[in-house]
C-alpha cells in the first residue's frame, strides 16, 4: 500500500535527512543493545543450549526476518502488521499473507513520540509513533496494512495518528468480555475482518487453509506448552532466554519457530534427565506479570532479576508480550468454516487476561491463571511490572495483590518508564525483593 | 554507605563495640576506610581482625574490604528488630532517599517501599531550606517546634525552596512556621509512603533524619501515633549489616 498523500492529521513532515540520520543512529544503537543482550544471556549460561543460536539470530530485528519478509514481498506477498494480541493471526496465514507483531521496544524512539502527543502516554505508544515517524521498525514499514485492536486509549489514538501513513483496520473489543451479546459481536468483527483480508489481499480464505493455519498454531502452542513445562521443576533453561524464544513467535515463520522450538525442548529434556541445572534450584523463582517487556529495550528486568546479587530465576511470566502469546489453543469442534470462525472469535476473546475487560468478578481468568501458574511452577514470588502510563494494569495491581496475599506469596509492584536512567533504581528494589525471597526459605 | 555520609559499625560478639562515620564526598571508599580506621580503634582492633564486612546503602559496590553487600531494607529491619524487639515498621530517611520495610519479630522483611525521587521526603529538603533561610542546620527542628501553625508553603520541591522563602518572609511569615512547615512537607511524603506498605505499629523512625526533633514530631502528627526512636539511629543501616555480617560469618545466607 503507497504512502497516503492527503494531509497528515497528526504526524509532523520531517525531512528525508533528518528522517534517514535519526534512523541509522536508532538503528545502529539497537543493534548494539541487541547483542549486548544476547551476551550477557550467553554469559549466564556458560554451555547454553545450542539450538538457541536460531534464535539468538531471529532475535536481531533488522536482519534474517526482514530481509525474508522482504524477498516475500517482492514475489508479491502481502504483510498484514498487527499491534495487538486480538488480532487472528490464523486468518492472515489462511490469505496467504505474513502476520507480524509491530509492538515497538525501543526506548529512543518514545521521545520522538513525545513530538506528537504528551508524556504522560503510554511509552508504547509513543514509542510506535517515533518509530513510524523515522521509519525504525522494520516490519512496521513492511506492513502492507496493520490490524490495530482497540483496547486501550492509547491504542485507540495511535490508530488514527497511523493511519496518517499507514492502512489501518480498527477491531472493536467490547469492554464486557463475558456475555453473549459480547462474544456475537466479538465474532462479527472477526467476519468482518476475514472478509478485508480477502478483499485486500485478493486471496479466498477457504476450509483448506484455515484449517492448516489452525493447525500450525497448534502445533506451536504444542511445543511452546512442552518449553514452559520444562521451567517447572529445576532449572534447566534462564527465564531471559525462554522469553526471547517466546516473544520471538510473534515476528518469526510460525512453522520455523515450531521447529526450532522442538529442537530446544529436546535439548533441555536431555540436561533435565541428567540433572544439568542451569542454576542453583535453590534461588528465588520469580514470576512478572503486568504490561508487555518488548524486546529489545525491555531486558532491563529480567536483566537485573537473573544478573542480580542475590540472583533470581524468572520461571514464568503473565504478560502479551510473553506466555499469552502461546498459552492457549484455538479449541475446534468440527472442522466447518463456521466452527472454525466461532473456536477462533471465542479463543481470542474468551482466553484474553488483559486488564482491558471489565467484569464483576474482577479479571478471575487472570487472577486463576496467576494461582495455578504460581502453585505448578512452585514460584516463590511475583514481581508487578508497569509501565507508568497504563491505567489498566496499574488499577489491578491492588485485585492481584488481594488476592496473592491470601496464598502468601509476595507481590512488588515495581513501575518503570522507556527510559535507561532508572536502572540503579530498579536494581535497589529487584535486590531487596530478591533478598526478601531468600530470607523467607530460610526461615 | 550512604548518598552523604558513610558510617561503619563494629559489631563483637554481638555488642557494638565502636562506631564511627565520614563525608562520602567525592571519594566514599576513602572515606570509609577512614569511618572504619576509626571505629576499630575505638574497639581496639585491626582490621585483620575483622572476620567479615558487609556493606549496605545506595554506594555500597564502592565499599572498601567489602565481603558482601545487603540491602538497606534487609539492614534496617534486622537492626530495627535488634535494636526495638516490637519494631514491625522501621521507616529509614536519609539525605537523599526514604525507605520504609515492613518486617515481622524475626526482623525478616515482609514488604517495602524506596522514594528517591522526591528530595523533599528526605534531608536535603531541610538542608536545602535551610540555607534559603540562614538557619543552622540544627536549629531548625527546635524552632519549628515553637510554631503553632505552619506557614502555607506553595512548591514543597527542593528547587524551588530558596525563592518560597523570599516570598514567605515578605508575607511576614516567621522563621519557625516556615520550619514547620518544612517539615510537614516532609512528613506528607514520608506518611505517604508508608501507607502504601501499611501502618504496623510498633513503627521505629531511624536515619539521620530521626535526630531531627521538628521532622519527628511532624511526622507523629502526621501518622497519629509516636514513633520510636533508637540511639544512634543514623548508625542503624551499618549496624543491621554488621548483625547479617555476624550472621553470614556463622555460614548463614
Amino acid at each position: 500500500m503507497k504512502e497516503t498523500t492527503v494531509e497528515r492529521k497528526y504526524l509532523p513532515e520531517m525531512q528525508q535527512k533528518e528522517m534517514d540520520e535519526l534512523r541509522n543512529t536508532v538503528k545502529v544503537a539497537s543493534e548494539k543493545i541487541i547483542a549486548d543482550n544476547i551476551a550477557r544471556m550467553k554469559k549466564a549460561d556458560p554451555h547454553r543450549p545450542d539450538a538457541m543460536k536460531y534464535f539468538d539470530d531471529i532475535a536481531n530485528l533488522f536482519g534474517k526476518r526482514q530481509q525474508e519478509i522482504e524477498a516475500e514481498k517482492a514475489k508479491g506477498k502481502k504483510v498484514i502488521g498487527y499491534m495487538c494480541l486480538f488480532a487472528p493471526t490464523e486468518l492472515i496465514t489462511a490469505a496467504d499473507a505474513i502476520p507480524v507483531r509491530v509492538n515497538s521496544g525501543w526506548y529512543d524512539t518514545s521521545k520522538l513520540g513525545d513530538r506528537v502527543v504528551p508524556v504522560e502516554v503510554c511509552p508504547v505508544i509513543r514509542s510506535t509513533i517515533g518509530a513510524k515517524m523515522i521509519q525504525l521498525s522494520p516490519f512496521l514499514e513492511q506492513s502492507d496494512a496493520l490490524i490495530s485492536v482497540l483496547t486501550c486509549d492509547g491504542m485507540t489514538k495511535l490508530s488514527e495518528i497511523l493511519s496518517d501513513q499507514k492502512t489501518i483496520w480498527g477491531m472493536n473489543v467490547p469492554r464486557v468480555k463475558d456475555s453473549t451479546h459480547s462474544l456475537r459481536f466479538w465474532s462479527d468483527e472477526i467476519k468482518q475482518m476475514k472478509t478485508q483480508i480477502e478483499t485486500f489481499t485478493g486471496n479466498k480464505i477457504d476450509r483448506k487453509k484455515l484449517k492448516e493455519s489452525i493447525e500450525v498454531s497448534h502445533r506451536a502452542t504444542k511445543v511452546f506448552r512442552r518449553l514452559q513445562e520444562l521451567r517447572k521443576g529445576n532449572p534447566v533453561i534462564m527465564g531471559r532466554d525462554a522469553m526471547l524464544v517466546n516473544q520471538a513467535y510473534s515476528w518469526d515463520d510460525k512453522v520455523r519457530w515450531t521447529e526450532n522450538a522442538e529442537k530446544l525442548c529436546n535439548e533441555l529434556e536431555a540436561r533435565a534427565a541428567k540433572k544439568d541445572w542451569v542454576v542453583s534450584p535453590d534461588i528465588p523463582r520469580v514470576m512478572v506479570t503486568g504490561t508487555p517487556m518488548f524486546w529489545p529495550d525491555n531486558w532491563k528486568l529480567p536483566t537485573l532479576v537473573e544478573e542480580g546479587n542475590p540472583q533470581g530465576i524468572i520461571v514464568a511470566d503473565e504478560q502479551c508480550s510473553g506466555e499469552r502469546i502461546l498459552n492457549d489453543p484455538i479449541g475446534v469442534d468440527e472442522w466447518s468454516m463456521d466452527d472454525m470462525l466461532n473456536a477462533i472469535s471465542e479463543r481470542y476473546l474468551m482466553a484474553s487476561t488483559c486488564p482491558c475487560f471489565t467484569s464483576k468478578d474482577g479479571n478471575e481468568d487472570r487472577i486463576n491463571w496467576l494461582i495455578t501458574k504460581i502453585k505448578d511452577w512452585n514460584i516463590q514470588g511475583v514481581i508487578y511490572y508497569v509501565i507508568r502510563g497504563c491505567m489498566l494494569y496499574a488499577m489491578e495491581y491492588s485485585r492481584v495483590k488481594k488476592a496473592l496475599d491470601k496464598i502468601n506469596v509476595p507481590v512488588y509492584y515495581l513501575d518503570t518508564e522507556y527510559t535507561r536512567e532508572d536502572v540503579g533504581q530498579m536494581k535497589t528494589r529487584v535486590e531487596a525483593f530478591l533478598e526478601m525471597l531468600n530470607a523467607r526459605v530460610d526461615f | 554507605m550512604g548518598t552523604q555520609r558513610v558510617k561503619a559499625v563494629v559489631l563483637k560478639d554481638g555488642q557494638v563495640v565502636g562506631r564511627s562515620q565520614a563525608f562520602a564526598g567525592f571519594d566514599p571508599t576513602k572515606a570509609t576506610e577512614q569511618a572504619v580506621a576509626e571505629a576499630l580503634t575505638q574497639a581496639n582492633l585491626k582490621l585483620s581482625d575483622v572476620q567479615h564486612f558487609a556493606a549496605t546503602g545506595s554506594a555500597m559496590d564502592m565499599a572498601p574490604y567489602e565481603h558482601s553487600t545487603v540491602s538497606m531494607m534487609s539492614a534496617d529491619a534486622k537492626a530495627g528488630v535488634s535494636l526495638i524487639p516490637t519494631a514491625r515498621t522501621i521507616i529509614d530517611v536519609g539525605a537523599e532517599e526514604a525507605r520504609a520495610v515492613r518486617c515481622d519479630e524475626r526482623g525478616v522483611m515482609a514488604d517495602f517501599v524506596v522514594n528517591e525521587r522526591c528530595a523533599a521526603g528526605a534531608g536535603a529538603f531541610i538542608e536545602a531550606m535551610a540555607r534559603a533561610l540562614e538557619v543552622k542546620l540544627e536549629d531548625m527542628g527546635p524552632l519549628s517546634l515553637k510554631a503553632e501553625r505552619a506557614s502555607p508553603i506553595n512548591a514543597s520541591c527542593v528547587i524551588f525552596g530558596e525563592s518560597d522563602v523570599v516570598s514567605l518572609i515578605h508575607r511576614q511569615e516567621s522563621k519557625p512556621e516556615i520550619c514547620r512547615a518544612v517539615f510537614d512537607a516532609m512528613a506528607d511524603r514520608v506518611s505517604s509512603m508508608i501507607h502504601r506498605l501499611g501502618v504496623n505499629p510498633d513503627v521505629v523512625l531511624v536515619g539521620g533524619v530521626a535526630k531531627d526533633v521538628g521532622f519527628v514530631a511532624s511526622l507523629n502528627r502526621k501518622l497519629g501515633l509516636t514513633v520510636k526512636i533508637p540511639e544512634y539511629p543514623d548508625y542503624v543501616g551499618a549496624l543491621g549489616a554488621a548483625l547479617i555480617a555476624a550472621g553470614r560469618v556463622k555460614g548463614g545466607a
